[in-house]
């Protein structure tokens, strides 16, 4: 099912098992009102992509499910518990790539990985072995004694997706992760997703790249204004919108439509028809 | 990573951690990363052949300056008998570099959010990861006490019996328990009210302000006493009590001093209680902080207009060539701006101010304000020129210091337009406002016939401030990253401070002979002309910094 428009709650079931699940979610920043009944619910193995305009409460809802924000109303149950009890357990079945790429760049690769994999309680050896491993895989087992500071953008990258998956989560937060890769990584990265979420792992994909968030999510989640007003598969929200393309929707729903005049403009200025 | 000595002392007291409700091993992790991260330096991205540096701690080499510090304290413990004087002038001075070196290097450790993102998301609880931040900076804290307290510490123990030397370690202790929770909850309290950048700015200036405070707390606990008549006397009142050196004064007036008194016996239970009070407050709101910090990397969205028509004009006014303005309004927006420049600098533009009037309270208070006018001591005005080398210094140094690649891909022709923009921007926006102010109170003070001598002050230290900058290590402006310490360019500060008293004693030779001060006047005019002219062409640091 699908909708798309205001206020209307309709939920698309893949499985039955519910692994996040957010009621009602308000959230206010001083006088303004970042989210405004926020109601979603996330069965295992989907992927989701969660995308908006910049301001309308991606990250706010991410971070609030990451326990990073509070001062909300309404509810969010991760694998049926209530957040907001206090008890950081339910982070040790998440993994996230914060948009923001913030990483200890002193640190080499091989520190910091045993590091994260210390705070969510792997034993060095292994959180050790398993990022080696991985690093190797993914091409930088080079560089895995360097510190980061030294890495390209791509480089990093890896690292936090790394850092991200050495406690094999359930449940995956991941902003705009594909930031930096070069094109093979981004396919393997792709394929990656894919996998794990064949493999029962719930993916939450927040983006600003429409053609990726198009390819690669099954269930698509737009926010405008600090609401949910489209929520289905691609198929089912280019039917309703008829636009052939996720920009499309996203520019139809969220009410840009003068992108061209806007291009015109700029140039017009930047030539210097304008004083 | 390193298993340091501080983290293999801290094992012994796990089970003290695991008491409050702190999750040990994982607070170890956290630590052992912090500190491994501090043992290097942050490479900066413009310099090229980036020297691979050892595994060093800035913070630890700087040390060495406090020590010889800390010598300075142990006439203070050993020469008397006067405890409440002597201890509380020794705490106050402890206190006073302690609580300015916490807020200026230590407050970007407590309030980092990269670890909200980093640490936070993952299963640590806010009480483990707020004590992992507390040790981290009390295990610096600890140092640097060590370091600073160390030899009047010895010296307690040789001279004044084992007993006291005891007292004065376990007060230290106590000392910088205080220290600490007194900064965090104020930071808390202040997070409580504001959120985003004004509460950055809010922050900002609260450090700036204790900085400042400081000082002048400092000058107010010499006066507490009254030194006039050789016999220090205590003039018992009732907001002594706080003042916390004091307290700690108290202490050792109370055991080892025959000082006893109402007074002392509050200060005492004061100094006992307040930090073990503050402590459980601290402990109790710790989860809270770590909320709130959130709130520091929340955005906002209005910005307010603001006019750069004042800043325009005074550009155009003092440089002539078009990057140099440039440079100038561009510097000059940096200074007003970036926090982390201001709370580097604005505390020194507050000792310029106070430094000059502190030179002449003396004379001032003992042989009463008419005599000033006919004595040299408006020469101290000299002192205001101590915050020439430190901004010069700090000139170098942003947080946002990687967006420098500007430089290397605009097309700057002359790197002297760079510098003397920005060196001018300095000079213009904060070192003449502050000569002003302190030149129209000494005129008040003096009379107006020291106008000429003032103006012959300001144009030595205009060529001062050349000199300077040829003195120190030339980087382009807000190009680095700040770094905790940089020990070689205090020594190179005090070589430019030597040469202040140099220009002042030629200036008090100078007016030994009547009329010379204008013949004088006339030289640095044309010394001016010369420095400010040649002063800032710069060769070998366009190939290392601009060159491909």
């Amino acid at each position: 099912m699908v909708f798309l428009g205001k206020r209307s709650v309709l939920h698309v079931r893949m499985s039955s098992e519910v692994v996040i699940s957010i009621r009602d979610m308000k959230m206010r920043y001083g006088d303004q009102l970042v989210l405004n009944g926020i109601n979603l619910e996330v069965q295992r193995g989907q992927i989701i992509g969660y995308i908006g305009p910049n301001g309308a409460g991606k990250s706010t809802t991410i971070k609030a499910m990451l326990g990073l924000v509070t001062g909300y109303t309404g509810t969010i149950q991760i694998m049926g518990v209530d957040i907001a009890n206090g008890d950081v357990e339910y982070k040790r079945k998440i993994g996230y790539v914060p948009e923001t790429a913030e990483i200890y760049e002193t640190l080499t690769a091989a520190e910091y990985l045993t590091f994260v994999g210390g705070l969510y309680g792997i034993n060095e050896e292994r959180a050790s072995r398993k990022a080696q491993s991985l690093m190797t895989v993914l091409g930088l087992e080079d560089v895995y004694n360097s510190r980061i500071a030294s890495y390209s953008k791509g480089m990093r990258q890896k690292v936090l997706l790394i850092s991200s998956l050495l406690h094999n989560p359930d449940i995956l937060f991941l902003d705009e992760p594909l930031s930096g890769l070069d094109a093979n990584s981004v396919i393997i990265v792709k394929d990656l997703l894919a996998q794990l979420a064949a493999a029962g792992k719930t993916i939450f994909y927040s983006s600003h790249i429409m053609e990726v968030v198009e390819k690669i999510s099954n269930r698509i989640i737009l926010l405008n204004h600090g609401e949910i007003v489209a929520d289905g598969n691609f198929e089912q929200l280019k039917n309703i919108s008829h636009e052939k393309s996720l920009e499309g929707i996203f520019g139809q729903i969220t009410g840009f439509l003068d992108h061209q005049e806007i291009a015109q403009e700029c140039l017009s200025i930047i030539l210097g028809s304008v004083t | 990573m390193k298993d340091f000595i501080s983290l293999r002392i801290l094992d012994r007291f796990r089970t003290v951690f695991e008491a409050v409700g702190c999750d040990y091993p994982i607070m170890r992790k956290i630590l052992q990363a912090k500190l491994t991260m501090d043992s290097r330096r942050v490479p900066t991205i413009l310099s090229r052949n980036a020297r691979r540096a050892p595994d060093r701690n800035g913070f630890l080499t700087s040390l060495w300056v406090y020590l010889f510090m800390g010598v300075i304290l142990i006439p203070f413990v050993v020469m008397g008998r006067n405890y409440l004087f002597q201890m509380s002038v020794v705490f106050g001075i402890l206190m006073f570099l302690v609580m300015t070196s916490m807020i200026s290097d230590f407050s970007t450790v407590l309030l980092d959010i990269r670890d909200r993102i980093i640490i936070a998301t993952k299963p640590v609880t806010g009480r483990t990861l707020g004590f992992a931040r507390a040790i981290h900076v009390v295990i610096y804290l600890t140092l640097l006490t060590t370091v600073l307290a160390g030899p009047s510490l010895l010296a307690a123990f040789i001279a004044q019996g084992f007993w006291f030397g005891l007292t004065f370690a376990l007060s230290l202790v106590w000392m910088d328990l205080l220290i600490m929770t007194v900064t965090t909850l104020l930071y808390l309290g202040i997070l409580n009210f504001f959120d985003g950048e004004r509460m950055k700015d809010f922050i900002n200036y609260v450090q700036i302000g204790l900085s400042i405070a400081m000082v002048i707390g400092y000058q107010v606990i010499g006066r507490v006493f009254d030194v006039v008549k050789l016999r220090v006397v205590l003039r018992p009142a009732w907001w002594q009590a706080v003042i916390p050196p004091m307290w700690f004064g108290a202490l050792f007036a109370e055991l080892f001093g025959r000082q006893s008194s109402n007074l002392t016996m509050i200060l005492l239970v004061l100094a006992l209680f307040v930090p073990l009070a503050l402590f459980f407050a601290y402990v109790r709101f710790m989860p809270a902080f770590e909320t709130r910090l959130e709130k520091l990397s929340a955005t906002t969205t209005h910005s307010p207009t603001t006019k750069h028509g004042w800043r325009r004009n005074l550009a155009r006014l003092a440089c002539r060539r078009r990057d140099e303005r440039t440079m100038f309004e561009f510097a000059s927006i940096m200074m007003g701006r970036e926090r982390e420049f201001k709370l580097k600098v604005y505390p020194s533009l507050g000792f310029a101010i106070a430094f000059p009037f502190i030179l002449i309270f003396n004379p001032a208070w003992s042989q009463g304000l008419h005599s000033l006018g006919s004595s040299h001591w408006y020469l101290a005005i000299y002192m205001s020129s101590v915050m020439i080398p430190t901004v010069l210094m700090t000139l170098r140094y942003s947080g946002q210091y990687k967006a420098a690649w500007i430089y290397q891909v605009s097309p700057i022709e002359h790197l002297e337009d760079v510098f003397k923009g920005t060196v001018k921007a300095f000079v213009y926006q904060l070192f003449l406002p502050v000569y002003f102010i302190e030149g129209l109170v000494f005129t008040v003070l003096f009379g107006i016939r020291v106008i000429p001598d003032l103006t012959v002050a300001l144009l030595s230290m205009l060529v001062y401030a050349v000199i300077a900058f040829r003195f120190l290590r030339k980087g382009l402006p807000f190009s680095e990253p700040f770094q905790l310490a940089q020990p070689s360019e205090r020594i190179v500060g005090l070589i430019l401070l030597a040469l202040v008293g140099v220009m002042a004693g030629l200036q008090f030779l100078v007016t030994l002979m009547s009329g010379a001060i204008y013949w004088y006047m006339i030289f640095l005019v044309l010394a001016n002309m010369i420095a400010w002219r040649i002063g800032f062409r710069v060769k070998g640091i366009n190939a290392v910094r601009l060159g491909a």
